[in-house]
């Protein structure tokens, strides 16, 4: 029977390395065929129950490329990708399996924005992740999901020919009679490709290293205690642990250091303890008295070499002035800081919320008296930093950050709706201003997550769950 | 863990890979299902200057075309590097890396369905089974 489907083909006169074409089977994947085009008779088990390319998403694990060896491939068939792609008008090739065909796990096709091939060129890339997350890739700005698509197409990879590999099978010993035409050679069928989404960076796997071990007041006078974390591997992250570990782009990671106030020291990148940058705070208030500085133009130089002659470290003290200040310009010989009232102002506050909600007048009356001379409190300053709510005729404020709140958008509306049910634009605002989503204006994120209610047409929007 | 992508072509000079793409499968009869190297897939005309190709897979004849690809997509190889040579230590703590090989812009796609290559006299003998 396939003797006499072979000589009644057309291309049966066709041989390649002594390989008749018609052992070639070709089966189109059609749903509701029922046989009635002239397909061959059943041979093998058909897989006709196929849908029209479907792609299926999954997620695609770092862990799950798996690593087979493949030599150098040196095709011994002429031809290559550029045959197929030059192919003349009236002309034909010849495609077969490459003499290394096979399923080569470790040929992985990208598919990726053409703007973000320089990245690529210049080595600017590279895939971040644990065995247990799902992976991003990451440019020197930017996060990207990685996706696998899967595709039910056969999709022949053709590689490049290796110009050295031409007319090398002289010497493979087949007698048998060689097609002269041109060949192309199928290295591997790919199952799918990776595809890239933009993503925002996931940081708040930084916030939570960086928390486990914030450096401490009694750090700075027990030397040894840092090789002892060391030695005893406790949360000490450098820079590239940091980039094996948290899934953002350098300059993002670079950039949430800098808003979670982080520091550099000794080589680790480390949070410093809320009670003893408010003790530092202060001491650099009063020093500031003392020794009459304005509190606008603050010489690094001298402001750090009185801290430190007061027990702080040179590192931490100029931390300080990065955390509380902002440079001033236009300075000749050294540093000059401004302080900066707002962020001062916001620490006071957040040390009198530290006990519990507050009667506003009360809070209020403690919190100027707190805040440093030259410097006014006003209430506008703790936008993102507290709540009020009214309680009989008292209103009460209470401490909220949005710093302490999730970074993803899902858990961060879940949490506020489940603090607040109900919330007005303006109170709302502060809390999901810093959310950036690609793709997602921040009418879409409420459209989202959100209901919008508007009682009456100038009645001020209410937001609630969805 | 981060695995590096490196790139060695150079800009703009990676090597071209091409797709030829159909729906469905090919499948190799039983015999030689274990030793696909070498094997003939099919043959792929052009038979005019139009980017129309046709692909002849047995007794079977597809009709495509050459497409660009709307994103190009790249051919990345695995690299794992043996933790023989340990004394390089500045290969990272994976040992992993990621090797552009290739670039792909254009694909030549069979979208329809085959046309059979059976003279009307083998049908007969077929239908007469």
């Amino acid at each position: 029977m396939d003797k006499e489907w072979m000589h009644h083909s057309r291309h049966s006169e066709a041989y390649l390395n002594g390989v008749d074409i018609s052992n070639m089977v070709y089966r189109l994947q059609v749903q509701g065929h029922n046989g009635k085009m002239q397909m061959p008779p059943p041979r093998s088990s058909l897989n006709d129950t196929n849908e029209r390319r479907k792609a299926e998403m999954t997620t695609c694990h770092l862990q799950k490329l798996k690593n087979l060896k493949m030599e150098q491939s040196r095709p011994d068939c002429c031809g290559g990708a550029a045959a197929v792609l030059n192919l003349q008008p009236n002309s034909s090739i010849s495609v077969a399996y490459h003499p290394l065909f096979g399923p080569h796990d470790d040929l992985i096709l990208l598919e990726l924005d053409e703007k973000l091939l320089p990245d690529v060129l210049h080595h600017r890339v590279s895939f971040r992740g644990q065995p247990d997350e799902d992976a991003v890739l990451c440019t020197r700005s930017k996060t990207y999901a990685v996706k696998f698509v899967g595709t039910s197409n056969s999709v022949f990879l053709i590689p490049p020919s290796d110009p050295s590999g031409l007319h090398e099978n002289e010497q493979d010993g087949d007698k048998v009679k060689r097609d002269n035409k041109a060949a192309s050679s199928v290295i591997k069928v790919a199952p799918g490709s990776m595809e890239l989404v933009e993503v925002a960076p996931r940081l708040d796997k930084l916030k939570m290293l960086l928390s486990e071990n914030p450096y401490k007041f009694d750090e700075v006078f027990e030397m040894d205690e840092l090789n002892e974390m060391v030695d005893c591997n406790m949360s000490l992250y450098r820079w590239d642990d940091l980039i094996d570990k948290v899934q953002a782009s350098d300059d993002e990671l670079r950039a949430a250091l800098k808003s979670l106030s982080a520091v550099e020291i000794d080589g680790y990148w480390r949070l410093v303890d809320e009670d003893y940058m408010d003790g530092l705070l202060k001491m650099l208030l009063h020093n500031s008295v003392l020794n009459e500085w304005s509190l606008d133009a603050l010489h690094e130089d001298e402001v750090v070499g009185v801290l430190q002659s007061d027990g702080f470290p040179c590192k931490i003290a100029s931390h300080c002035l990065q955390v509380y200040g902002s440079e001033a310009e236009g300075s000749l010989g050294g540093r000059v800081w401004r302080l900066d009232e707002r962020r001062v102002c916001i620490h006071f506050a957040r040390g009198i919320l530290q006990g519990g909600k507050m009667k506003m007048e009360s809070f209020m009356g403690e919190w100027a008296r707190k805040a440093p001379e030259g410097m006014q409190v006003n209430f506008d300053m703790l936008e993102g930093e507290v709540l009020t709510e009214k309680l009989g005729i008292q209103t009460w404020v209470y401490s909220f950050s949005v710093s302490s709140l999730p970074s993803s958008p899902a858990e961060r509306f879940s949490l506020l709706f489940q603090e607040r049910p109900k919330w007005e634009w303006k109170d709302l605002q502060p809390y999901i201003r810093d959310l950036r989503v690609p793709g997602l204006t921040s009418d879409g994120l409420l459209l989202k997550y959100t209901r919008r209610t508007q009682p009456t047409l100038d009645a001020d929007p209410v937001f609630s769950a969805r | 863990m981060q695995i590096r992508v490196k790139c060695c072509c150079g800009e703009g000079k990676c090597p071209e890979w091409a797709i030829v793409e159909l729906q469905g499968v090919v499948e190799a009869q039983p015999d030689f299902q274990d030793r696909l190297q070498n094997l003939q897939i099919g043959l792929l005309c052009r038979p005019s200057s139009q980017e129309n190709y046709t692909f002849t897979v047995g007794y079977h004849e597809l009709t495509g075309s050459k497409v660009p690809l709307k994103k190009p997509l790249l051919v990345l190889k695995k690299i794992k590097h043996s933790n023989a040579d340990e004394d390089s230590t500045t290969v990272n703590l994976s040992g992993v890396e990621m090797e552009v090989i290739g670039i792909i812009r254009h694909r030549i796609l069979f979208k329809t369905r085959p046309k059979a290559l059976i003279s009307s006299k083998l049908l007969l003998v077929l239908l007469s089974f």
